[in-house]
């Protein structure tokens, strides 16, 4: 026997223990989670949704036999200290996977960074829309989802005249954009809108305003604790109108922590909430509860974070590869599903963002939720409506109903 | 004019600082060599604040009135890079433009603000309340900036989502493709940055300038009673310090090509006052080493212990003021000094007592 | 007619009132001892979780609020005891101290009581005037601004310890010379103004979400309010309440709350450059 005959084994041994060596080793998952902050409790569900994932895939096997390494870090709401962590997960850590950011400042720092490289990034946050990247794929809940299922409605049930309380920023701004398109087709007016700056708490005025304005029901898209005190106040001075919004009840959970009947009469579009009455719904919030006995709410972004690295797996396994270029082959197939507590929840090639099953909720004065309107799935179709294909181009950029991509 | 490196406004005028000083920029010279590319990025990130903390040494320490307008330059800087960057085009010669006409603008803007409150004759809290207040103002400003009206020529202000799309810091280089300054280029373009202002602050303390201005913070009347125009030295004072803090914001623009409101407002606007009380307000070398450590050391705690990283600040300052008001640093130095000085007077009384007795 | 005449006074009514209940406490800290109180927020803070704590425990409101009031003053004069007290004569590094405090307590109770607590729905009805429905509350709040203005003025002028405190001060070392425990009045003027933040904060909890860093909604105003009204907070605190609750209540109207929050630091600017000493300071002029 030559030397060569006995290495050519020797050699596929050696081959197949290195195989077998990064079957086992793990798939790195960069988690940015704000846990400490104002948006800490937003932030907590979020990543105990990924740490319930990360387990439950993990004990089934893991993905292509790797299990998912769960690198967690609290960027505590600050946008140059998600800019350092994505850094770092990214070039010191080497993440497979980035997922994170809550508002949508830390997504628009997140993404100049991840775009120049190879990773995928989920952002599990129900959002203004608009974003046509082909770095990030979006899991939560956006405008023609939640504003073209709740407005309809509000104006069929209550009427034409709505008065928006928006923040005054980018998502309150671009929300609006999207009320006043929608309404103009159902033939609603806007009989006042009004703008808070972020941490203003005292809201007489515009309880007044409203009163002046006699709208039909109220569109309210304010945003943070302190702008939370309306509801408290408006309950207070018995304002009792309709209220219609796409971020109260499933995000942050005011009916649970406002005392009754604050939230009375309020109206809401989502994808999930945790008084969803399915036996998938059940049998996660059951799971849920057993991981994280204390969890005051499950809400929806912390949902979206659990069905993100499912969607991960179905891509990765799909794929047979971690690579973002053969992740998006099979997005672009349109077969990238996974049947998650809400229902069957796909990519859209187009937009890389998810559709969703949504239902229209109300909350009475006792603060009980109730599922008025089950919409079915509803398909992200508006960025691929205004010329976003990011099969054929990356344009990595905001979109909004007001800066549409230049027709070329 | 060298000569001014070493005078008696700044610390360390012996071969005993300076030995170790050469060492310290050997050390961060060649420690791309020895580190991985994210730790020299990291490392260019840390150190393109301390821009900010020398202003405010040189504004607070030095000038004697407290400035909570640093995060208002920073953003000026930043913003008004991002502006032209992007509406020059971002290649090479446009980006060194953008970066010196926007530190331009962060100091056109201080000696207007500056005139306004040294000229009314606004000084001690109230000068950092009306400070405050304008970096608030603009905070709030760009905040709302969300719609598409707000632009100037192609740049989007884009409210709280922040700008970006701009090009980073580059500069014509030989064999065609302009140097992008990130990664270990920026490093070294930060580190000779910091040197060269260092080094630059150094001189102008230790110059008739600097004891001037000292001599104003000690005591304005007497300043005045002696011929000196107080406010020009005040002014000249604030603006080259809100000038350092532009660079700062520039720098930080061109890093992550993002910047928001976020950095303007608090608690940003807190963070540089923090820092420099830290370190130790009426020296130059605490305050950037002192303001290095402080950041180095708040971005380790933020990674392994997150929600405690800003109590830990909080202790830190706590401590500061009541235990080491003249900063941390600064304490640590005169610490230092008087473990080893006992000898040093033991030799001295030793050399003169036996002059004495031949 | 009559309903808009009202809606206007009641929104002058509501915002005079929270820049007073706001402002007083920082007031008669800045006013007496000369310290910029960082954490202000955080004692109206403790009066408001300290109030929705026991109202959550079975106490009735009113005793809650009062309870609450009371632990803010306590936690004020253990504040000044071992912190404040060695700063009195350097207010930048009082500045520095309390803000350091206050990153502490709001991030101690951040992780301590998780970043949100269930709130408690406001007492009282509602009325209406024509076509306004109006929360009583928001009139009892107006009320307790001016009971806090009341009381100020009486304790000031009309006790023992007000002639104390006024003569510190007006001349801290002259006062000690004429056998006023010094010591003493900071001590309890650092202690009434944490009351009267915490007073704040019990009075405003049920009409806000509570939030570890709720204080910083009342910052900016109390601020405002105390350097526009000037170091004497018993003829500076309320003109400058008026002026501004004006001002702002205009500005919102014309202009919406950015315009609102914009206006009133610009007018703190412009105070300050006008009228260093602040309102107080103008009127003691014109009164000499």
């Amino acid at each position: 026997m030559t030397l060569r005959h006995t290495l050519a084994p020797l050699a596929l041994v050696l081959a197949g223990l290195t195989v077998a060596a990064s079957a086992a080793e793990p798939l790195k998952v960069g988690l940015m989670e704000d846990i400490s902050g104002d948006l800490a409790v937003i932030g907590l569900p979020k990543l105990h949704g990924s740490q319930l994932a990360v387990e439950e895939i993990n004990k089934a096997g893991g993905v292509m036999g790797r299990p998912l390494e769960l690198i967690h870090l609290d960027p505590q709401g600050d946008n140059a200290r998600y800019q350092e962590f994505t850094r770092r997960l990214l070039s010191r850590d080497k993440v497979d996977v980035l997922i994170g950011g809550i508002t949508s400042a830390s997504r628009e720092a997140v993404r100049p960074i991840v775009d120049r490289t190879q990773t995928p990034y989920f952002y599990t946050n129900q959002y203004e829309g608009g974003v046509c990247d082909a770095n990030m794929i979006s899991m939560g809940a956006i405008p023609e989802q939640q504003f073209s299922t709740l407005i309809p409605y509000m104006v069929e049930k209550f009427g034409k005249k709505v008065y928006v309380v928006a923040a005054d920023y980018n998502f309150g701004q671009i929300s609006s954009e999207w009320n006043r398109t929608i309404l103009k087709e159902l033939g609603g007016t806007v009989v006042g809108e009004e703008f808070i700056p972020l941490g203003v708490s005292q809201f007489a005025q515009t309880i007044q305003n409203i009163q002046r304005a006699k709208p039909d029901w109220i569109l309210t898209i304010n945003v943070g604790a302190a702008q939370d005190s309306f509801f408290e106040q408006a309950a207070a001075a018995k304002l009792n109108l309709p209220m219609g919004s796409s971020i109260k009840v499933m995000l942050g959970f005011e009916h649970k922590r406002f005392a009754p009947p604050a939230l009375n009469r309020m109206h809401a579009a989502a994808n999930w909430f945790e008084e969803i009455d399915t036996p998938e719904a059940a049998d996660f919030k059951k799971r849920w509860h057993a991981k994280f006995p204390n969890e005051p709410y499950i809400n929806d972004m912390g949902y979206n974070a659990y069905a993100a690295l499912y969607m991960y797996k179905d891509l990765v396994e799909k794929a047979k590869s971690t690579k973002l270029a053969d992740l998006r082959k099979v997005i672009a197939t349109g077969q990238a599903c996974i049947d998650a507590p809400e229902g069957k929840v796909c990519i859209d090639p187009k937009s890389q963002h998810t559709s969703h099953r949504m239902r229209l909720i109300s909350v009475d004065d006792k603060h009980a939720v109730k599922v008025v309107k089950d919409y079915g799935t509803i398909q992200p179709y508006w960025l691929g409506q205004i010329g976003c294909d990011l099969t054929k181009k990356n344009d990595r950029k905001q979109y909004t109903p007001s800066d549409l991509p230049k027709k070329s | 004019m060298l000569k001014l490196i070493n005078g008696s406004q700044t610390l360390g005028a012996t071969r005993a600082f300076w030995l170790p000083f050469v060492a310290v920029v050997a050390a961060m010279l060649v420690y791309p060599v020895f580190a991985d590319a994210y730790s020299v990025g990291n490392m260019a990130y840390l150190l393109l604040w301390v821009f900010m903390a020398m202003g405010l040494c040189l504004v607070w320490g030095y000038g004697g009135i407290l400035s909570f307008g640093q995060t208002l330059f920073f953003g000026i800087g930043g913003y008004g890079y991002g502006v032209l960057a992007i509406n020059l085009g971002g290649e090479s010669a446009t980006t060194v433009l953008a970066l010196a006409l926007a530190i331009l603008a962060s100091g056109a803007v201080a000696a207007v603000l500056g005139y306004f409150m040294i000229w009314g004759r606004i000084g001690g809290v109230f000068f950092g309340i009306v400070t405050l207040s304008s970096t608030l103002v603009l905070a709030f400003f760009l905040g709302q900036t969300a719609g598409p009206e707000w632009r100037v020529g192609e740049a989007r202000l884009n409210g709280f989502n922040g700008m970006k799309d701009m090009a980073p810091l580059n500069v014509p280089w030989f064999g065609g493709e302009p140097l992008y300054f990130e990664g270990v280029p920026l490093y070294y373009l930060v580190v000779g940055l910091l040197l060269v202002v260092y080094l630059g602050l150094r001189i102008l303390l230790n110059s008739r300038f600097g004891h001037v201005v000292v001599a104003v913070r000690e005591d304005p009347q007497r300043a005045e009673l002696l011929g000196y125009d107080v406010r020009k030295y005040q002014l000249a004072t604030f603006v080259i310090g809100s000038m350092l803090a532009g660079l700062s914001g520039v720098l930080y623009t061109s890093w992550g090509q993002f910047i928001t409101p976020a950095s303007v407002g608090l608690p940003a606007a807190s963070m540089p006052i923090v820092w420099v009380a830290f370190s130790g307000r009426s020296d130059l070398t605490a305050t950037t080493v002192g303001s290095f450590l402080v950041l180095w050391t708040f971005q380790a705690l933020t990674v392994h212990s997150q929600q405690a990283a800003l109590l830990l600040m909080g202790a830190m300052l706590l401590a500061t003021v009541m235990l080491a008001p003249q900063g941390f640093v600064i304490g640590m130095v005169q610490l230092v000094r008087g473990v080893f000085a006992p000898r040093r007077r033991r030799e001295a009384a030793t050399a003169m007592a036996e002059e004495g007795g031949s | 007619m009559f309903a808009e005449i009202f809606s206007f006074a009641y929104q002058f009514a509501d915002v005079f009132a929270f820049l007073i209940l706001a402002a007083a406490g920082l007031a008669i800290v800045f006013g007496m001892m000369g310290v910029i109180n960082m954490a202000h927020g955080e004692f109206i803070m403790c009066g408001a979780y300290v109030t929705v704590g026991l109202v959550h425990a079975g106490l009735p409101l009113v005793l809650a609020q009062a309870l609450g009031t009371l632990a803010a003053g306590v936690v004020g004069v253990a504040v000044e005891w071992t912190i404040v007290r060695k700063l009195y004569k350097r207010p930048l590094d009082s500045l520095l101290a309390t803000w350091g405090l206050s990153l502490i307590v709001t991030q101690g109770m951040l992780l301590i009581f998780g970043s949100s607590l269930a709130g408690i729905g406001t007492p009282q009805g509602s009325f209406s005037i024509g076509a306004y429905t109006f929360s009583t509350y928001r009139l009892v709040l107006f009320g307790c601004a001016l009971a806090v203005l009341a009381v100020i003025y009486l304790v000031f002028m009309r006790t023992r310890f007000g002639i104390h405190a006024r003569a510190t001060m007006q001349n801290a070392s002259i006062a000690q010379a004429t056998g006023v425990r010094v010591g003493r009045v900071y001590a309890l003027s650092f202690g009434l103004g944490a009351a009267l933040a915490g007073f704040c904060g019990a009075m405003y909890a049920p009409t806000m979400t509570l939030m570890p860093t709720m204080g910083a909604a009342f910052l900016i105003e109390s601020f405002v309010t105390v350097v526009v009204g000037g170091a004497n907070v018993l003829l500076g605190t309320a003109p400058a309440g008026v002026v501004l609750a004006v001002v702002r209540t205009a500005l919102n109207g014309w202009g919406g709350q950015i315009i609102g929050q914009i206006g009133m630091l610009l007018a703190v600017i412009v105070v300050i450059r006008l009228l260093p000493e602040g309102l107080s300071g103008w009127l003691a002029r014109r009164t000499r």
